[in-house]
């Protein structure tokens, strides 16, 4: 019966696509006018919204089926219980994806008809058959896996697990597939010698279109986002439940959900900075005029927007941490090598000189990075300099050094909206010129990256030499789970926000203009606003999923599965 | 007692951050950091003041029911309010100096599509219409046989006037070669040269050749920006002919030989 209304509310979706579709054929007619928000950033909220549950339905089901494997190579019920409540919360979210994509899709015709009908036009192969096709095969295998939970168990458990695997590669395929379209909108092609690029696109085939120069950047860099998001999703499901959460056997159960859901989330997050990096490098490879446009003129401060971002989501995952460490009885007696402490006092400085010497993709500065990972083991085991640090003063100079490194990242070359209104009032002076150039950003960013994978190196520690008592937490992690997931739904808008404005004043990047009056880039105000919205809206959405999901049918169910108050770590 | 700690460590961090930010403020300010500068390093003090008291704080108590609901739409409306106002409070940079730039490098393309053509006749029609009606208004009022005076054309500015010069700069402009290229002391980040002596090293044939083809010619000592191809390859695609040519005709007349224009040299 469930099955069979969640199928009624995707059909709509799926017919509204396939109806998208039709009706781009016919004459493009006059557009319409989007109310009250206008027409560009009627399309950005739907937009976005729809990337938002996407991003969840794609990255969740990759969480879920680690988890599930997890429970089953350790023959822990908890992971397994963890599996079945995300991909609950994701098939209710599902049909959100399928509404918001078709109304997307028809947001899109109905205020850009020209263009979209161009677009849909170039990719008719994907908008028509290919994305059509790999969402019913989702559906189908993502109803599949949840509803054979109960029935491929026991000896039969590894198939369902590659039924997730299944789910997970299709899902990746389908992401792949329609960030084909999204990269040849900023990257359509480079002009070829004597050949101009409309001329190119018009003789193009499908694969030289999707292709394109930043498509795969943006692959790599939306699944490590999605897993990230996927990961702080579940901490914020287990931060709710914990709130609700009437025994102590279901607090430990949600106090342990919410630390794995964190664990994963910030463990891709470690790499999405670079993945960001490789995206930037690859836009600006592409035209050099993009970089100026995101560093030093219109979008310069939504990076210092960034960075702030950025900045709050590391110093939370860290507290997180401290937070979880301070309640692991026996921790006083964790102790690492004062070495490592000195180490993490250098590193900006280090690694900032090792990146002005030799910038990226040079491969010397790994060197540097070998040294001041490789030398503290080995100067700590000298006489003179066996000296050791407790584990909490380890990690509270790390958050001293995670404030240094915010700072740093967002220090700009110039408080001004772009360089032409710079003036000596608002800039740096010349011989501090260094710390807005990219050498320091990287460092900045190494510094955060390092430190985080330290304190979950003594988090590790602790738990194997002491005593963790799950569901007796301090209180507020749950607002720091919450928090983490709200920053990085913030941030996924507002980076979005920033891909598509490197469009500039074009629909597709030098090939087709915006001739609306709408086509000039929004004030980062403006943009925040509709970013917050978007992402409350979502959050709305996805707490009344995660209540009617979990809170209403699953404590009955699922309860007797927790695993007692674990007595040790392990 | 929890209270009684919680506030100590408020005043101990929060003194103890104010003095550095201080600190830092001040040696910002003896080492010729603007003022907008000095305050942000005092805020990162006072950050990390608020980091570190947070790290010492006692538990909270845990929310529930009905509290922990408020709880949540208040953390949810200030963590709203803080980003909202964070990015407000950012320089914002001004959409209307962007739109008229898009309006300029638009205009041109936009009458050139057939919606465009439809927009231009339209527009005409109804000026045209609008003239009629105001005179047959002033030749009712009038009485006939008064003659209508025409309204003074607009005068030309001295661009549209063919000043081919201006055009140009106004190309420069639109096309923001300013980004990479240093020219009258302005602009650049040694993506490009600098152009103010550019007229004296090549003929207009050479530089719409380099506007058009990027790889024809590479300046000396950018070897590494030639080999990356930084200067994109789009103009010919992006600008009309006169357009190059306005652009070619002002870069034509940078001729200040006192500036070290690096040698172009012939690549194809």
């Amino acid at each position: 019966m469930k099955t069979l209304t969640r199928s009624l509310v995707i059909l709509p979706g799926l017919v509204l696509g396939g109806l998208a579709v039709a009706y781009a054929q016919a004459p493009a007619p006059p557009p319409v006018e989007f109310p009250y928000a206008g027409n560009r950033t009627g399309v950005w909220i739907v937009a976005q919204l729809h990337i938002l549950f996407a991003a969840f339905i794609l990255g969740a089901p990759i969480f879920a089926v680690v988890s599930e494997w997890l429970g089953y190579k350790n023959q822990d019920p908890k992971y397994d219980r963890l599996a079945k409540e995300v991909t609950k919360v994701t098939v209710i979210l599902y049909s959100m994806t399928a509404l918001t994509g078709g109304l997307f899709i028809f947001v899109l015709l109905a205020t850009y008809p020209g263009f979209t009908t161009w677009l849909i036009q170039h990719f008719f192969l994907i908008f028509a058959v290919i994305y059509p096709l790999l969402f019913i095969l989702e559906t189908i295998v993502l109803y599949t896996y949840f509803y054979s939970w109960d029935t491929l168990k026991g000896e039969k458990k590894a198939r369902h697990i590659a039924l997730g695997v299944l789910l997970n590669v299709v899902g990746t395929v389908t992401l792949f597939v329609i960030d084909g379209p999204t990269a040849f909108m900023n990257t359509p092609a480079k002009s070829a010698e004597g050949v101009s690029l409309i001329q190119f696109v018009q003789s193009a085939g499908l694969w030289d279109k999707v292709a394109n120069y930043s498509w795969m950047p943006l692959n790599l860099h939306r699944l490590v986002g999605n897993v990230t998001f996927g990961g702080f999703i579940a901490g914020l499901v287990a931060a709710y439940m914990y709130m609700g959460a009437k025994t102590d056997e279901d607090r430990s159960y949600y106090d342990w959900m919410g630390f794995v859901g964190n664990m994963i989330g910030v463990g891709a997050l470690l790499f999405l900075p670079f993945m960001g990096y490789l995206l930037a490098y690859e836009l600006c490879d592409y035209d050099a005029s993009i970089c100026p446009y995101m560093m030093a003129d219109q979008l310069s401060m939504f990076f210092e927007m960034q960075g702030a971002m950025v900045g709050l989501i590391f110093l939370a995952s860290n507290y997180y941490i401290w937070l979880s460490m301070k309640r692991i009885e026996g921790v006083e007696q964790v102790r690492i090598s004062g070495m490592v402490m000195v180490a993490v006092l250098l590193i900006p400085l280090v690694m900032g000189a090792a990146w002005k010497l030799f910038p990226p993709p040079e491969w010397q500065s790994l060197i540097f990075l070998a040294l001041l990972i490789g030398l503290p083991p080995v100067l700590s085991k000298l006489p003179g300099l066996r000296f050791t640090v407790s584990s909490f003063t380890m990690i509270k100079v790390g958050f001293l050094m995670i404030v240094v490194a915010n700072a740093i990242w967002m220090t700009p070359h110039g408080f001004v909206a772009t360089q032409a209104l710079a003036t000596e009032e608002l800039e740096l002076p010349s011989w501090a010129s260094e710390l807005a150039l990219m050498p320091a950003k990287n460092a900045a960013a190494f510094t955060l990256v390092f430190l985080t994978v330290v304190n979950y190196f003594l988090y590790n520690r602790a738990i194997r030499s002491g005593t963790i008592i799950w569901g007796k937490i301090d209180f507020a992690s749950q607002f720091v789970l919450i928090f983490l997931a709200f920053s990085a739904i913030w941030t996924m808008g507002l980076m979005g926000t920033v891909r598509s404005l490197t469009r500039k004043y074009f629909h597709v990047y030098n090939l087709v203009p915006d001739f609306t009056p709408e086509a000039f880039t929004p004030t980062l105000a403006y943009s925040a606003w509709w970013i917050t919205g978007v992402t409350l809206v979502f959050y709305i959405v996805v707490s009344f999923a995660i209540v009617v999901t979990l809170r209403t049918t699953g404590q009955k169910t699922e309860a007797p599965q927790a695993a007692p108050v674990p007595a040790g770590a392990e | 007692m929890a209270e009684q700690s919680l506030t100590r460590n408020i005043i101990k961090k929060g003194a103890i951050g104010v003095l550095l930010g201080i600190i830092l403020a001040g040696v910002a300010k003896a080492t010729h950091f603007p003022f907008v500068f000095q305050v942000m390093f005092f805020i990162y003090a006072m950050l990390g003041a608020a980091v570190f008291i947070l790290l010492d704080a006692p538990s909270l108590r845990r929310l529930e029911g009905i509290k922990a609901i408020i709880g949540l739409v208040l953390f949810y409306l200030v963590l709203s309010g803080v980003y909202i106002g964070g990015a407000s409070g950012l320089p914002q940079y001004d959409p209307e100096v962007e739109k008229g730039k898009i309006e300029k490098l638009l205009k041109a393309r936009r009458a050139r599509t057939q919606q465009g053509k439809a927009e231009e006749l339209i527009a005409r029609a109804k000026a045209l219409n609008e003239r009629a009606v105001s005179i047959e208004q002033q030749l009712k009022i009038l009485g006939g046989g008064v003659q209508v005076v025409e309204e003074a054309a607009a005068p030309a500015s001295s661009a549209a006037a063919g000043d081919l010069v201006a055009l140009g700069k106004e190309q420069w402009e639109l096309q923001e070669c300013y980004n990479c290229h240093k020219l009258f002391g302005q602009g650049g980040k040694k993506r490009g040269p600098e152009l103010d002596n550019i007229g004296n090293l090549m003929t207009p044939e050479a530089l719409r050749q380099k506007i058009l083809d990027p790889k024809s010619w590479k300046a000396e000592g950018f070897d590494k920006q030639y080999k990356k191809g930084k200067m994109p390859d789009k103009y010919k695609d992006l600008m009309f002919d006169e357009e190059i040519d306005a652009l070619v005709a002002f870069l034509a007349t940078l001729k200040d030989a006192s500036v070290n224009t690096p040698k172009p040299i012939k690549m194809k």
